[in-house]
């Protein structure tokens, strides 16, 4: 599977799903398919999914979805049980697993060994977790996910290829105020009300 | 101990052995969402991720879980400037016999980091102390830390010297 052909499924289904996504090329992919300041690109290794579970639980009516790859889950993998254990029903975690650490030079991840991500959810405690093995599989499998009402984690063998896409055209704090003003102006509701006084005190 | 009074609506924990009464009475309070955590960076995306959509976070852990959580204080609350509220039991305190290494290590990382933080040595001025750096972290949109010691937990006599 081609992860650029599986990102499009996503975007197919997203909806107005707040969607974070792991660092590496994926995330330029993914904002050129599906544009939005509903995006959340990560950069620590590692914290995309505890990133997308805060944001879950914080607004537990809204999908979150994880856009996660091998490399960063294998170094967070603590996180597949603490998702078991808040098991928020608004989640759908998708790991695309190349096996290597693609924005790092492409060397091997452990999975290129055999450890089963799928495998690791579900023995964490996440009963709906799949691996998907085509598109054909892949794309009714987000769909269900976005429309049922459960934690969800699908895995998916992709291919190392990279699609040509434009760099990611904002920086870390301009994503932090774009994201929160979209959750401001979509969910109604108040996050960065400051109170200045007209002078200091 | 105060963190509903500095507006706290969700607090990721790792438990220290002298943190239990203050986990157990984050646990059964219905109006704070509580995350437990297997490692403490979790806390750190966790608490982020959830300051994006509107919540007010804490994250409470022993100085070691601290130090377990610095690329992800660094490469996302720094880096994105998001607020936290972190609490951190000071382990290797003065008077301890364990983690003196860890306690010696503890306010020069706050520091190198440039985190700015407070020793809680008062009981009494716990609240207001939660109070106040919640406002200095949300204001300066950085993480501020406050050093939770036995003397506050109840669980030694305070000292009028420190």
């Amino acid at each position: 599977m081609k992860r650029f052909d599986c990102l499009k499924a996503v975007a197919a289904a997203a909806g107005d799903a707040l969607v974070v996504s792991s660092a590496g090329a994926m995330t330029l992919e993914w904002n050129t398919i599906h544009p939005s300041d509903g995006n959340f690109r990560v950069r620590t290794l590692g914290l995309c999914s505890s990133i997308a579970l805060g944001m879950a639980l914080g607004l537990p009516r809204r999908k979150v979805i994880a856009l996660d790859g091998d490399g960063s889950l294998l170094m967070n993998l603590s996180s597949l049980a603490t998702i078991a254990r808040m098991k928020p029903s608004n989640l759908l975690h998708i790991v695309f697993d190349n096996e290597v650490y693609e924005a790092s030079g492409s060397k091997q991840t452990a999975t290129a060994a055999g450890t089963d991500l799928v495998g690791m959810a579900r023995a964490a405690g996440i009963r709906n977790s799949d691996w998907t093995n085509s598109l054909e599989e892949f794309a009714p499998a987000v769909t269900n996910a976005m429309n049922g009402g459960e934690l969800c984690f699908i895995g998916a063998k992709v291919t190392t290829e990279r699609a040509q896409v434009a760099p990611f055209p904002i920086d870390e704090v301009e994503n932090k105020y774009r994201f929160i003003r979209h959750i401001e102006k979509t969910e109604q509701i108040a996050i960065l009300s400051t109170s200045l006084p007209a002078s200091y005190v | 101990m105060g963190l509903k009074g500095a507006g706290i609506n969700l607090v990721a924990t790792l438990p220290d052995v002298n943190l239990a009464d203050v986990l157990s009475e984050v646990d059964e309070d219905r109006e704070i969402i509580h995350v437990p955590l297997c490692r403490e960076e979790e806390g750190i995306g966790i608490c982020a991720g959830a300051y994006l959509v509107g919540k007010k976070c804490a994250a409470i852990m022993q100085n070691g879980g601290f130090f377990n959580s610095n690329n992800a204080i660094v490469s996302t609350l720094l880096q994105y400037q998001i607020p936290l509220l972190l609490l951190i039991y000071y382990a290797g305190d003065i008077g301890d016999r364990t983690f003196s290494t860890t306690g010696s290590m503890t306010e020069p990382v706050l520091q190198a980091l440039g985190i700015r933080y407070y020793i809680m040595r008062d009981s009494e001025d716990a609240a207001e102390l939660i109070k106040r750096a919640q406002v200095l972290s949300e204001d300066a949109k950085r993480p501020v830390a406050l050093l939770v010691t036995k003397e506050v937990l109840g669980r030694r006599v305070a000292l009028q010297s420190l």
